[in-house]
């Protein structure tokens, strides 16, 4: 009885597996096989062919815009990690007037979408003559409300003690918040830094406002540009293939962070 | 000469909650004072205050006649121990006891030497490459005492460093803190709320109540002639036993009276208490001047008491009594045979008896 009750639930959760990854699986699967056989529910290409990748390649400069998208999620999401840690750290064990008052504002804009403030960033990117530049991408983006409240959030439950330790030893508070309380959240700093980093990777909108010139686009503007835009000229195989190089960096990203997340939620051992 | 001088301190939280009252005391070079009283009292953020982890509302700070007050932690020359140790999670014992010192930029070879004489010290020279996840409770105090002794303050300040240890570890540290003592010379004010603590380990204790001081002395002072009743209650195990009453002049005799008692006291030399005539006041007696017979007794008075409850504690047996309406504890020898829910005389010795004025709670004699 409990042997099948037991292989019911895996049967059902083999099949929501499959519902969600097989539409991922045949986008790989599609975009390595030639254009012809595109169409049906396949589970192997019956022809393996590279000719997608190529024709992509040939059509667009994706190269260029992989190292920009790259360049500018890793600044994104260093600064959001600087940056939003030290809004956290003020906010959280640093005592001053207006500090809660502060602290809910911040939490505020995180209802805001980012639609709403699209054209005053817009404007604000025109009047700073930063519109096509590197700068355009990163600047907005630098802090971020839902990362201050992580941070923010870690730091309450360090035990205070360590940091009148940390002041008897001498540390000032940008030591305090990255030698003392930074290996001690390291949990905290890579689910940060993975949202950031997909966050960033993933922007399309705000890319396609700010930037025109080719040489600064990135992948997933380029992607869109290409798959939307005519370039591909219809052809299902190649606009996949596009796809599937947008998502493997992410995923390659992902995959890293998650075993050090792991690791470092077993080796933190910060128990009072 | 380490001295840390502490004068009319006050501490005034911004809500307006008031910690410390003109607190004013000395902690002598090389003296080991601690702060002792129930949770609340102001002890914790007295120590905080010398540690400079507190702001100071009002008055003055010195550490060797130097005012300190503005002073940042790390410039004061002093070393904390913490409650829950406060060790870096992150690093190996001896990155902990080095930290400080890395940040001082004080040679390498020099912090290996400070650290190692200091491993020597607490013998913790086999745990050093251990991180305080994998420690015990009492290897994890050590390297916070190392982290302590490195630094070579002029001042150590423990807050309640033993708290967290179970009892018979507790007990060793203690004595281990005794001789730690004697072997760094240095000046210490330790915080803790057990007055056992406290006892064994001050050579002055400062016991205090609602962020004033209510005494401070010897404990051996304490003990013998606390200066109001909240010392008197506080220091001591078990509590003191107190009867409320009057001093009256009955028949031309000095006496202690309440609706139940009548206690003569003619016979003590108690200029003070005559002036103290028609007051309410406490009388207060310790469990162990209070005896099963008269033995060499001068100045006593016997009560018939009704037995309610023995505490055989080995070598001792904690009496408990009642006697008209009043609980009464004495402590006998457990070789005393008693029989539970019978009449058992107390005398009790009137040479020894304390006496506190009802309203202010100062002693009287």
């Amino acid at each position: 009885m409990i042997n099948m009750k037991k292989i019911l639930i895996y049967i059902f959760l083999s099949l929501a597996a499959i519902s969600f990854l097989y539409p991922f699986y045949w986008m790989i699967v599609a975009s390595l096989s030639p254009e012809s056989e595109i169409g049906g529910l396949t589970f192997l290409p019956t022809e393996f062919t590279l000719d997608s990748y190529i024709q992509m390649f040939s059509k667009i400069p994706l190269g260029r815009a992989l190292v920009n998208s790259i360049f500018v999620a890793t600044l994104t999401t260093g600064g959001v990690i600087v940056f939003s840690s030290m809004v956290g750290y003020a906010l959280s064990l640093m005592e001053f007037k207006g500090r809660n008052i502060i602290f809910y504002i911040i939490i505020f804009t995180m209802t805001l979408p980012f639609q709403i403030t699209l054209i005053p960033n817009y404007i604000t990117m025109v009047k700073l003559n930063l519109v096509d530049t590197y700068a355009a991408l990163v600047l907005p983006f630098l802090l971020n409300s839902f990362a201050i409240l992580l941070f923010r959030q870690a730091f309450i439950g360090m035990p205070k003690s360590l940091i009148d330790a940390a002041r008897m030893d001498g540390c000032s508070d940008i030591r305090i918040l990255y030698q003392v309380l930074f290996p001690n959240i390291i949990p905290t700093v890579v689910i940060v830094g993975i949202l950031t980093f997909m966050n960033s990777w993933n922007e399309v909108l705000w890319a396609l406002i700010v930037i025109r010139d080719e040489n600064l686009m990135t992948m997933p503007q380029m992607v869109t540009l290409f798959s939307v835009g005519g370039r591909a000229e219809s052809q299902l195989g190649v606009k996949l293939a596009s796809a599937v190089l947008l998502a493997l960096p992410i995923m390659l990203a992902y995959s890293f962070f998650q075993k050090y997340f792991i690791q470092s939620m077993a080796s933190s051992g910060l128990k009072e | 000469m380490a001295e840390v001088r502490l004068r009319d301190i006050e501490k005034t939280y911004p809500e307006g909650t008031q910690a410390l009252k003109k607190i004013s005391f000395t902690v002598k070079d090389k003296e080991f004072v601690v702060l002792v009283g129930p949770s609340g009292c102001g002890k914790s953020t007295t120590l905080r205050m010398v540690a400079g982890l507190e702001e100071i509302t009002e008055g003055e700070l010195f550490i060797e006649n130097k005012k300190v007050n503005d002073l940042s932690p790390s410039k004061r020359q002093v070393s904390m121990v913490f409650q829950n140790y406060a060790l870096y999670p992150h690093m190996t014992a001896y990155e902990n006891m080095s930290f400080g010192l890395k940040i001082k930029k004080i040679p390498k070879s020099e912090i290996k030497d400070r650290v190692m004489a200091a491993a020597a010290i607490l013998e913790i020279e086999d745990i050093l490459d251990k991180k305080p996840g994998k420690m015990s409770g009492g290897q994890r105090q050590r390297i916070a005492i190392g982290r302590a002794i490195v630094r070579r303050p002029k001042v150590f300040l423990f807050d309640e460093p033993l708290s967290n240890l179970d009892a018979k570890l507790r007990g060793q540290m203690r004595i281990e803190l005794a001789k730690l003592h004697r072997k760094l010379d240095a000046t210490i004010i330790y915080v803790t709320h057990d007055q056992v603590e406290a006892m064994t380990l001050g050579d002055r204790i400062v016991v205090m109540n609602k962020g004033e001081i209510m005494q401070m002395a010897s404990p051996m002072e304490l003990f013998m002639k606390p200066a109001n009743k909240f010392v008197a209650e506080f220091i001591g195990t078990p509590q003191m036993n107190f009867f409320n009453g009057k001093i009256l002049e009955i028949d031309q005799k000095i006496s202690f009276k309440n609706d139940a008692l009548l206690f003569d006291l003619s016979n003590l030399k108690l200029k003070n208490l005559k002036d103290h005539l028609g007051e309410q006041v406490d009388l207060g007696i310790r469990s162990e001047d209070i005896y099963p017979h008269i033995g060499d007794l001068k100045n006593y008075t016997c009560i018939s008491t009704h037995l309610i409850a023995i505490e055989l504690l080995g070598n001792e047996k904690l009496v408990y009594s009642e006697y008209q309406g009043n609980n009464i504890v004495a402590r006998f020898r457990s070789d005393f045979e008693l029989e539970m829910n019978t009449k058992v005389n107390f005398y009790l010795n009137l040479d020894k008896a304390h006496f506190f004025g009802k309203a202010t709670g100062e002693r009287i004699y």
